[in-house]
């Protein structure tokens, strides 16, 4: 089959009609559902030939949107071109009813699944009005705590047996740990001793290499421990296996499709790198434009880009405050934020996780007490809260903070590392999805790696705050800018959630996708100067060499992508509550955490998740990352996950359960069996929050 | 009377009676002649040993009771109670300071100023502030890596295999087989054991320092290492001690004080580091390494070298100072450095022994906590060394364009050059009109005098410059040379957040991308405007 090239594809010639229905109508003509490799690709390439025809017949209408560079035309967007369609690990063909002309060509299966059915979608808002549900930790029966604590114990008691034997009979093993030459060891013999004894034996499920696009599937690069997790020898073979533990929440890891295209035609223009820090000669007009887009994607004023997400908090945070403030943190905030804390100089009190009365009479102390010992007042006060947490899926009670805001005016700052791009009507973060006003947060800072399939991160804030940060953070001075490659992702990404607004000529009509559109979709030459937040990004604030193909322009795959990542996460969430397990988090979360505790159980999780039929890699968390007991795998849902990779994510956590017994949560008789889930996904997934 | 007594020895008796019960039950119970051993040789018929064992008891078991929490409440005398009312009060009346203070009209010009490029970056980028092609003196390219079309067809293939991020922190099924064979490249390239790859240059160092470097433990360090050092070492909670800015001499001094000090204290052996830089991102000087390595290996320290503006632009292949002064790589314990800088790519490396290595894998913040750097990006990392080992061509272009601009620069006498004659980066100070030509070369100055005190930052004789004046004069020569096509930039600082300020300069980074007649161009321009300027 010959590559068909985007401009001139299928999918562009359907625009003058309607392409919102076609995208989006459920297609009950097809009645047998052919599941094999083979009647999927003679459906395929049966729709292929159909919309040729329709393209023969009309050859001018072509969008407006897509004038520019059509010598992006090596990318080769059909299913044909994955690299092998050896199906025997079912990761390879969808599965289910083939979808018709309209609907091919735009991604790749193993990069981003091929999902049609409209149920399978599900919008992530908060009901505005309803109470926020919070959550409740389940407890596991005592027995389960009890043999968890006496795992780590033996643990703990054969680590310093094998210690104590092992630096008197085989000291030279031991001898970085202890001192020698006048030299003291690099790691002392305490300092590691978890890491040595208790980690090691479990290092088959950390630094995993892999290979290929951290998409749906990712490429395991095999390798096997001779000694115990001494060595790893790295193997010629690799595991094509499900993956459910990359941060790819909209599913824009993608080595093809329009982001891609974007990237390429970026990096033609402004190669590889910008040659320095933003301050001292590596800026670029890319730089701007991208941080404009950032700012009203996020809705706010301004927005300065730094190249690493981690370095975002860390040398971001000692420019907003110093000696004399006060920051309270959540206790679960990330270690970047701590790093960016204690360099920082201001003193630093916690409050228990999500705990808002907590936070409250924390805030009540430390106004009416000042800075220890003077008594002073504080300088100012800085909340710093995550908007969704990366270990526990739970979500900040946003409105219960800016309520506590006003009273305590104190500063707020949102980490929206997990949260941007991944919940809200909009995926505009967590102001979005509790219909906030962003700007009533003072700071919003949140990360590209995540929902957008790049890299870097990006704090936003009116445009004093960021100017000021700018020229005060580490990051403008001394650090790298951000590299074209990522910055055009970024743009591309974000310019595909909001929707590109053409605004003369052909107006792109997704009003009829429920899209709020602050522009009139009549077709008078209404120009739209000013943005409208949260709403479809003016072609002009873009480059004006993007060229994004129709459905990612027109917001339609955006919306899609945003609700079947919503979908997904209700839909594993619930899944696994009703089985029995015990979860953590906020539904809506794309990061679902199963409670595991016993630490032997972890690595016995990840071997038979991974020796499946269809292998499943997945995460395990343990201390110090969680609390002892609860060590927990973690699921992060994507939206390039179809319905049927969910279940059977669900399967083979039901099987691997029994066996391992993991079942905690739900009585035996609440339960569902595992086809009841499966079979009444789209039910489940639409109970009202507080009805669960 | 006699009722009275009687009830009183029906009393007595009770209690007796119940008293040798609790004894009879005391007895019976499993492990109490061990505690009734102790109670007994503790006593020695000397109550007060047993008033004091039991205060003590108490002490413990109020310890143990006390809420770990709320210890910060509890802080001594220092609490004061409110009532509600009165919090509420305190409350309304606190009025906090703004969050940011909007720029003054000097720092917003400045920020405007900052050269903006239109397009691929390069030796002669058009600017969007003056819409203008200019002559690049400011963009960090120094072997033209940025420009290299393999680099950028092999990323290009790269994004087409890796998409563009990697979705995961190295950990969790972000490690890509291009990071790992761009680890290798490093190592192989550096002959060390290993090398980890960090996603940022500037995080590289100050999260790997932490990654050593724990409470107790000694650093040592130069007084002008660089802000991300400086960073990495207030995070590691060690005792710091400083020594005058790349004066060898000082730095031995200092190694004899801290052993000094730990044989009077009689204290553990802890872990000693010293840390310093190849070429200086401040000024540009040059380390000399040999000197080091043996002051390192006679005092048993460990030496984090950051050669973050060293390698990739120094030593005939670019492997940096180790390859210019032909120490092997392995000496250096902790060799930090930059992709981003020396390979055009992004991100840094800390290369050395295995152990050193897998150590950064679970103890280094902003490795374990971080997503990995891009896959293309570590591509373009491994192609760049690819072409520096069998180029070695650019390495001696660069030195010559190196060479070109010193011999204009070194004759205007309204600066001076604190940078090292071979190093591609060259820091421009204003001469003071006062004859303190000396801060130039503090070692000269202070070798005559009382060493520095090794626990603060601040030398004996700090430099003294007006850092506003000389930013603002430096500033408005940076302007009128963009505004003659030739871009340059002064050292851009945070003020205000590091140790020690730092003397404002002019930063010229040389490029080999540039041919000499180029440079000296550009030079010339900038020479030209000095002298006019500072006559």
């Amino acid at each position: 089959m010959p590559a068909s090239s985007y401009p001139t594809s299928p999918m562009a010639l359907n625009r003058g009609s309607s392409p919102t229905s076609s995208l989006f109508k459920k297609q009950k003509n097809s009645s047998s559902s052919p599941s094999t490799a083979a009647s999927y690709l003679s459906a395929l390439s049966q729709a292929d030939a159909r919309a040729r025809n329709a393209q023969r017949g009309t050859p001018t209408s072509t969008p407006a949107l897509s004038l520019s560079s059509s010598l992006t035309s090596s990318t080769e967007d059909t299913v044909l071109a994955e690299e092998d369609t050896d199906d025997s690990d079912g990761l390879a063909v969808p599965v289910g009813k083939p979808p018709n002309s309209e609907q091919l060509y735009t991604t790749v299966h193993t990069e981003f699944g091929h999902c049609y059915n409209e149920e399978y979608r599900n919008i992530s808002q908060h009901p505005l009005g309803a109470p926020i549900v919070r959550h409740v930790d389940q407890e596991p029966p005592y027995y389960i705590l009890f043999s968890t604590y006496i795992s780590y114990l033996i643990l703990i008691v054969l680590g310093h047996m094998r210690d104590f034997l092992g630096k008197r009979f085989h000291s030279y093993s031991y001898r970085h740990l202890m001192p020698h030459d006048g030299y003291a060891p690099l790691n002392s013999d305490f300092d590691s001793f978890y890491t040595r004894r208790l980690k090691q034996r479990m290092d088959e499920c950390f630094l995993q290499p892999v290979t290929g696009v951290a998409g749906r599937t990712i490429s395991l690069l095999d390798r096997y421990t001779p000694d115990y997790n001494h060595t790893q020898i790295m193997l010629d073979t690799r595991t094509r296996a499900l993956n459910i533990s990359s941060y790819n929440y909209l599913g824009f890891a993608q080595a093809r499709g329009g982001c891609a295209d974007a990237v390429e035609e970026g990096m033609k223009r402004y190669g590889v790198t910008f040659c320095g820090s933003r301050l001292e000669g590596g800026s670029s007009d890319l730089h701007i434009l991208a941080e404009s887009v950032v700012a009203k994607f996020v809705g706010m004023e301004a927005a300065v880009i730094s190249s690493m997400g981690f370095a975002t908090n860390s040398t971001f945070i000692p420019a907003l405050v110093s000696k004399g403030c006060l920051v309270i943190s959540d206790e679960l905030n990330h270690a970047s934020i701590r790093f960016g804390v204690r360099n920082s100089g201001a003193h630093v009190r916690m409050f228990k996780h999500n705990d808002m009365k907590a936070l409250e009479s924390l805030l009540r102390e430390v106004i009416s007490q000042g800075q220890p010992k003077t008594h002073r007042p504080w300088k100012k006060i800085l909340l710093i809260v995550e908007g969704m947490y990366s270990m526990e899926g739970t979500m900040v009670d946003l409105p219960t903070v800016l309520t506590l805001k006003e009273k305590y005016k104190f500063y707020l700052f949102v980490d929206e590392a997990h949260s941007i791009g991944a919940i809200g009507p909009h995926g505009r973060g967590v102001c979005d999805y509790f219909s906030v006003d962003p700007r009533k947060v003072d700071v919003l800072m949140g990360t590209f790696t995540k929902s957008f399939g790049a890299s870097g991160g990006y704090i936003s804030g009116n445009t004093a705050l960021i100017d000021r940060l700018r020229i005060r953070g580490y990051s403008g001075a001394y650090a790298e800018a951000i590299t074209p490659p990522v910055l055009t992702q970024i743009i591309a990404s974000m310019a595909s959630i909001m929707s590109i607004d053409a605004s003369v000529g052909l107006a792109v009509s997704v009003n009829k996708l429920g899209l709020p559109t602050s522009s009139s979709s009549s077709s008078t030459l209404h120009q739209v100067t000013e943005y409208h937040h949260p709403g479809p990004i003016s072609q002009r604030a873009l480059p004006h060499w993007l060229s994004l193909p129709p459905p990612l322009a027109s917001g339609a795959e955006g919306l899609m992508r945003l609700r079947r990542l919503s979908f997904n996460s209700y839909y594993l969430h619930r899944g696994l509550d009703k089985l029995g397990f015990i979860t953590y988090g906020h539904p809506s979360s794309p990061i679902v955490p199963l409670l595991i505790f016993n630490p032997a159980k972890m690595i016995m999780f990840h071997r038979m998740m991974k020796d499946r039929k269809t292998p499943i890699v997945i995460v395990v968390v343990a201390y110090p990352a969680t609390p002892l007991v609860t060590s927990r795998v973690r699921f992060c849902v994507s939206a390039s996950h179809t319905k049927e990779d969910i279940d059977s994510v669900l399967r083979a956590c039901d099987e691997i359960g029994d066996v391992l017994d993991l079942k905690h949560g739900l009585s035996k008789g609440e339960r569902w069996s595992v086809n009841e889930v499966c079979e009444r996904a789209v039910e489940l997934v639409h109970i009202p929050d507080n009805e669960h | 009377m006699a009722s009275a007594t009687s009830t009183l020895d029906t009393m007595v008796l009770s209690i007796a009676q119940s008293l040798s019960a609790v004894e009879r039950t005391f007895y019976k119970l499993p492990g109490s002649a061990i505690i009734e051993r102790y109670v007994r040789s503790s006593h020695q018929n000397d109550p007060g040993r047993t008033f004091l064992e039991l205060i003590i008891f108490f002490l413990v078991v109020r310890t143990l009771l006390q809420s770990r929490t709320r210890a910060d409440r509890n802080n001594g005398k220092n609490f004061i109670e409110f009532t509600d009312k009165e919090i509420d009060e305190l409350v309304e009346d606190w009025v906090p300071e703004p969050l940011s203070k909007p720029l003054d009209d000097v720092e917003a010009a400045e920020l405007a100023a900052i050269p903006v490029v239109a397009g691929h970056n390069g030796p002669h980028p058009t600017l969007v502030n003056t819409g203008k092609p200019t002559i690049n003196l400011a963009s960090l390219n120094f072997t033209g890596l940025a420009n290299n079309e393999h680099v950028k067809q092999r990323s290009l293939e790269a994004m087409r295999r890796y998409g563009v991020g990697s979705c995961g922190p190295t950990g969790f099924y972000g490690t890509f087989d291009a990071h790992l064979q761009c680890e290798n490249d490093i190592a192989e390239f550096l002959d060390t054991e290993g090398a980890i790859l960090y996603s940022q240059g500037f995080s590289t160092i100050s999260s790997a320092i932490p990654a050593f470097c724990k409470r107790g433990d000694i650093i040592v360090a130069d007084r002008a290492v660089t802000l991300a050092i400086q960073k990495g070492m207030e995070i590691s909670r060690s005792t710091i001690r400083w020594y005058d800015h790349n004066d060898l001499h000082s730095l031995e001094e200092v190694l004899q004080s801290v052993e000094k000090e730990r044989r009077k204290r009689k204290g553990p052996l802890t872990r000693r580091f010293i840390i310093t830089e190849g070429i200086f991102e401040r000024d540009g000087t040059m380390t000399d390494l040999p000197k080091l390595i043996e002051l390192k290996q006679k005092y048993k320290y460990r030496l984090i070298l950051d050669e973050s503006f060293s390698f990739g632009t120094v030593g005939r292949t670019g492997r940096g100072l180790t390859e210019l002064y032909n120490v092997k790589a392995s000496k250096v314990d902790m060799l930090v450095g930059s992709c981003a800088i020396g390979l055009c790519a992004s991100g840094g490396f800390c290369a050395g022994s295995r152990t050193v290595v897998e150590h950064q894998r679970i103890n280094s913040p902003a490795y374990v906590f971080s997503a990995s750097m891009p896959p293309l990006l570590a591509v373009s990392a491994s192609e760049g060394i690819n072409i520096l080992r069998d180029t070695p061509s650019l390495l001696t272009r660069l030195q010559e364009n190196v060479r070109a601009a010193r011999v204009l620069l070194d004759q205007v006498e309204c600066i001076s050059i604190p940078s090292h004659p071979a190093s591609p980066i060259i820091h421009l100070y204003l001469r003071n009109n006062s004859s303190s030509d000396n801060l130039l070369h503090p070692s000269a100055s202070m070798s005559s005098s009382k060493p520095s005190n090794p626990s603060s930052p601040i030398p004996r004789d700090p430099p003294v410059f007006d850092i506003e004046k000389e930013e603002r004069l430096l500033q408005e020569v940076v302007e009128e040379a963009m505004a003659q096509g030739v871009m340059i930039t002064k050292a851009k600082r945070a003020r205000g957040l590091e140790i020690t300020e730092a003397q404002p300069s002019i930063r010229l980074a040389m490029s080999s991308a540039l041919s000499k007649a180029d440079t000296e161009k550009a030079v010339h321009v900038l020479v030209k405007i000095l002298k006019r300027k500072f006559r």
